[in-house]
């Protein structure tokens, strides 16, 4: 019988886990900061023609966590550092377009709540590309300044295509689709 | 999709200011020109966002904004937000224009002859801004030694993406390997190489230093020479020594000198194949 292979983490910072256990001891209801969470569920299940080894499905769920959490602190803060090591090619092309774009007219956007169901639809032959599918629902909020000017709860498709690095899987395109 | 901006709404209602509806784009194809209606008047600013875009400029209510195609070259979701004294907004889809290149990885780049799915390939279509086109599309791959053609197939791209899988041919050499899409054609070379040698047969002599061994010439089963550097072990014993020499093929033949006084048994191996064995006596 086929397990299932699904993932599951909340990514909490350090500043929001201190502040749990601050709020804890004082006995009072504790608030997340939803800015903090980047959920993600992976599926390799149906990925085709090569099945996903068990190390591979480790490092896309840990390396797609972590390229979302950098994209939400690169386009809040307008900062192309947070983009490093998690892009290549032309998702990391237009990701840069976008932050320099946004420093020049003022802008930012601010991703939080983040869930990402992810799945693996597609894996080479050869282990060198790898197409997933991401139905991600956020929270994101338009900003002028400092001033909000739109704040919406976004259901998006991706479709996402990862290759590896030397150590670690890289996003290379991440295009938003109408549906799968 | 709904944004607020509570203040703004409490103010429309109030009817303090003159509400504005934005429409967006149906469908709208990378790098095209495309405009947004409005109704209402006076002056408002226009913010987009999208994959690499980030803009806010000065509209007029009631006129259609224009976006140049400059703005709309990356596919994917586009957000239009336009305030007055509300904001309203408005999302808004870019898909891939039509195919102007092809991604075509083959593998591997050394392979031997007559192996099952041993060769492979992956076609992606992007557009000329480079986004993954996902509409459908056949990739058509072929591969072909000198002019004979040994795998043709016609695969229709699932998510913008067509494969293959395929053995290989049959005579050791190169391999093209073509992925082609309209007047899109990608070319890749796979070397095929012999498979594991096969009769490995030695022959030897006496010298001054030893024993002098040679292989024949070492072919594959189907008779293609197996490539130069492939390494045969010969294994010499002798009064109860046994000494071993590694030896690459050199234009088709491994060559070694084996120091032996007495009388000698030597055997050759290479990969899983085993050759004769072969007995000199004392000189």
């Amino acid at each position: 019988m086929m397990t299932r292979k699904t993932f599951c983490f909340y990514f909490v910072d350090r500043g929001a886990i201190l502040l749990a256990m601050f709020a804890l001891v004082l006995g009072s209801a504790f608030y997340c900061a939803a800015a903090d969470t980047v959920q993600v569920q992976l599926d390799t299940r149906e990925a085709k023609p090569r099945a996903v080894e068990t190390l591979t499905e480790r490092a896309i769920f840990r390396d797609y966590r972590f390229a979302w959490r950098n994209i939400a602190q690169a386009l809040e803060s307008n900062s192309l550092d947070a983009l490093e090591g998690s892009f290549a090619g032309d998702a990391s092309q237009w990701l840069r377009q976008t932050i320099v774009s946004q420093q020049h007219s003022g802008l930012s956007q601010r991703y939080t709540q983040q869930n990402h169901k992810l799945k693996a639809v597609f894996y080479a032959p050869e282990g060198d590309v790898m197409e997933l599918h991401d139905t991600a629902e956020y929270q994101l909020e338009f900003m002028d300044g400092g001033k909000i000017i739109g704040d919406q709860h976004i259901v998006q498709h991706f479709v996402v295509l990862m290759t590896p690095g030397a150590d670690h899987w890289v996003i290379r395109q991440l295009q938003a689709v109408r549906q799968f | 999709m709904r944004h607020v901006i509570p203040i703004c709404e409490v103010l429309c209602f109030l009817g303090v200011t003159a509400p504005q509806e934005i429409r967006a784009p149906q469908e709208v194809v990378a790098g095209e020109e495309a405009s947004i209606p409005t109704t209402g008047s006076g002056k408002a600013t226009l913010y987009l966002f999208g994959p690499g875009v980030s803009d806010k400029r000065d509209v007029s209510l009631g006129d259609d904004i224009r976006l140049p195609g400059a703005d709309l070259q990356n596919a994917g979701q586009y957000f239009a937000v336009v305030c007055s004294s509300a904001c309203r907004s408005a999302s808004f889809f870019v898909s891939a224009a039509k195919p102007s290149s092809l991604t075509f990885m083959a593998h591997p780049s050394r392979v031997p002859v007559a192996e099952g799915d041993a060769i492979s390939g992956v076609a992606i279509p992007f557009d000329k801004y480079r986004n993954l086109v996902l509409s459908p599309e056949t990739v058509s791959f072929r591969l072909s030694a000198g002019k004979s053609s040994i795998f043709s197939r016609s695969v229709p791209a699932a998510d913008g993406i067509a494969w293959f899988r395929a053995a290989s041919g049959k005579s050791a050499g190169t391999l093209q390997v073509t992925a082609s899409l309209n007047d899109l054609e990608m070319l890749r070379a796979v070397q095929q190489v012999a498979s594991e040698p096969c009769n490995l047969r030695i022959t030897g002599e006496r010298n001054a230093k030893g024993i002098l061994v040679r292989t024949e010439p070492v072919h594959d089963c189907a008779g293609n020479p197996v490539p130069d550097g492939t390494i045969v072990t010969f294994t010499a014993t002798a009064d109860g020594e046994k000494s071993t020499v590694d030896a690459p093929i050199k234009q088709d033949i491994a060559r070694a000198q084996i120091a032996a006084s007495g009388l000698a048994v030597i055997s050759a191996a290479s990969g899983v194949v085993m050759g004769n064995e072969l007995r000199l006596g004392v000189r």
